[in-house]
């Protein structure tokens, strides 16, 4: 597994979507095969991948967020983020 | 359990120019008039208020349908995600630019192998070079592109260079699915059941594949249920998460369903698509556990894979409420393992793909398919 480069600005992938489920009103993913239900940090964490931020900024502001140590954040919004890129839902800002 | 759709599969027609030997289309059409662009419409819209949230546009083909863009423009409408399954042949660039124009958000583009001559055997008819030129204007207008590859004995041994054909056209995602057992596929098993080395072959080769690819094309690869221990899961549980809509209307709980003999489905022309889901006999027929035999009732599995699939247990055992004969503790799984050993011997290379040809029966469209008025 490749880590994330915490210089990198991570978007949201090609034909990629976030909406609301307005039967659970949480959100979700809408990809080309099909959709997947966020949980709580995974949606702030992808609604941050707008291309412009990068990946140790995204950490940042989750940990100030949460008020939680910068190195759980960290290990954690890679995690997920290394996951949604291996399929194809996260692409990397060129 | 809850039971709620998320994706809709809409069959628009049976219509299609490719005559794959594995095609999951029924054999035998139902009769009927094709769904009109209103009934289509009120489907989608009626998906939506149920909470579809994903609507892919298959056949058949379904750009056979001149209405395709006002059927996705409409899905647009209803907030649904559109996603176009296809074999391609019929994608112009003008044809393109207006389904992009629709709000279509993504195609997946069918492919019988990465060899021309190979290909068009598969699909019986010259389709290859077309499926081709589709891809790079899929890609030029923007669209995110899956390329589907179903496997078999006669392309499975090209998987690395079928991987290396989706990533020479930019795709993002793969999907290598090894053929399902039912319809004209079963009756072609003998020549299309890949063997156990193949299997074996293919797995380490899409292993190293994407581990290379990481992050560049994702890489789906579904092994046959014939060499598994454990069924699928099939549709993530019957009338779980899932719904399709076929071309004449009648709504089912997997798109193979309308295979189960004596099994009756609704029709969205009489009754209203959320009383389908909710409360037609075909929809709850094998939802929760109450309708499993032994050994699924006494079984720890029994809500992770459901039994398996009804279609598979209908097709091998006559009974769909019998335990999906794919799972070791099946009564009838020695049936699929004799069959499984008696493909071992057969030649297994791609001169015998060709050699098998003869014997294979190639998926016919309706001979006759009713338009809408």
């Amino acid at each position: 597994m490749i880590s994330m480069d915490p210089q990198s600005r991570p978007m949201l992938a090609r034909g990629v979507r976030i909406r609301n489920d307005p039967i659970t009103g949480e959100p979700v993913l809408l990809f080309p095969e099909g959709v997947l239900p966020l949980d709580a940090t995974a949606h702030d964490i992808i609604s941050r991948c707008s291309g412009e931020s990068t990946v140790e900024s995204i950490v940042q502001s989750l940990a100030e967020e949460y008020e939680i140590g910068i190195d759980t954040v960290r290990g954690d919004v890679c995690e997920c983020l290394v996951q949604l890129r291996d399929r194809m839902l996260i692409a990397i800002a060129q | 359990m809850n039971y709620r759709p998320y994706l809709l599969l809409a069959e628009l027609t049976y219509a299609c120019p490719l005559h794959c030997p594995y095609c999951s289309n029924p054999i035998e059409y139902p009769g009927g008039r094709e769904l009109s662009t209103a009934e289509w419409r009120r489907v989608l819209e009626e998906a939506s208020q149920m909470g579809v949230l994903h609507v892919g546009f298959s056949g058949g083909e379904p750009l056979r349908r001149a209405d395709l863009a006002e059927l996705v423009a409409a899905a647009c409408a209803a907030g649904l995600y559109t996603n176009l399954i296809t074999s391609a042949v019929g994608l112009q660039s003008q044809r393109a630019a207006q389904l992009r124009q629709a709000g279509l958000d993504s195609i997946q583009i069918s492919f019988q192998s990465d060899q021309e001559t190979l290909a068009n055997q598969i699909a019986g008819t010259s389709a290859h070079a077309i499926k081709l030129r589709a891809a790079k204007i899929v890609r030029d207008l923007g669209f995110p592109l899956t390329v589907n590859v179903v496997l078999h004995r006669g392309n499975i041994g090209r998987i690395a260079q079928i991987i290396s054909l989706a990533e020479d056209l930019g795709a993002e995602r793969i999907e290598l699915a090894n053929a399902q057992y039912y319809g004209w596929a079963f009756q072609n098993r003998a020549a299309l059941l890949p063997t156990r080395s193949q299997i074996a072959q293919a797995t380490e080769v899409v292993g190293a594949q994407k581990e290379r690819l990481l992050g560049q094309m994702e890489i789906l690869f579904v092994t046959p249920d014939y060499y598994s221990e454990r069924p699928k899961p099939c549709m993530n549980g019957w009338g779980s998460r899932f719904l399709t809509v076929n071309p004449g209307g009648d709504v089912l709980p997997c798109p193979t369903a309308s295979s189960i003999k004596g099994m009756r489905f609704e029709n969205v022309r009489t009754h209203p698509l959320e009383w389908i889901w909710n409360q037609s006999e075909s929809f709850n027929r094998f939802r929760g556990t109450e309708w499993m035999p032994s050994p699924c009732c006494e079984c720890p599995m029994r809500e992770i894979d459901f039994g398996g699939c009804r279609c598979q247990a209908a097709l091998i055992t006559g009974d769909a409420n019998a335990t999906d004969p794919a799972c070791a503790l099946s009564p009838y799984r020695e049936t699929l393992t004799s069959f499984v050993d008696s493909i071992q011997q057969r030649p297994e290379t791609i001169p015998s793909f060709a050699a098998d040809i003869g014997r294979l029966l190639f998926r016919q469209s309706p001979i006759r398919t009713e338009r809408p008025k």
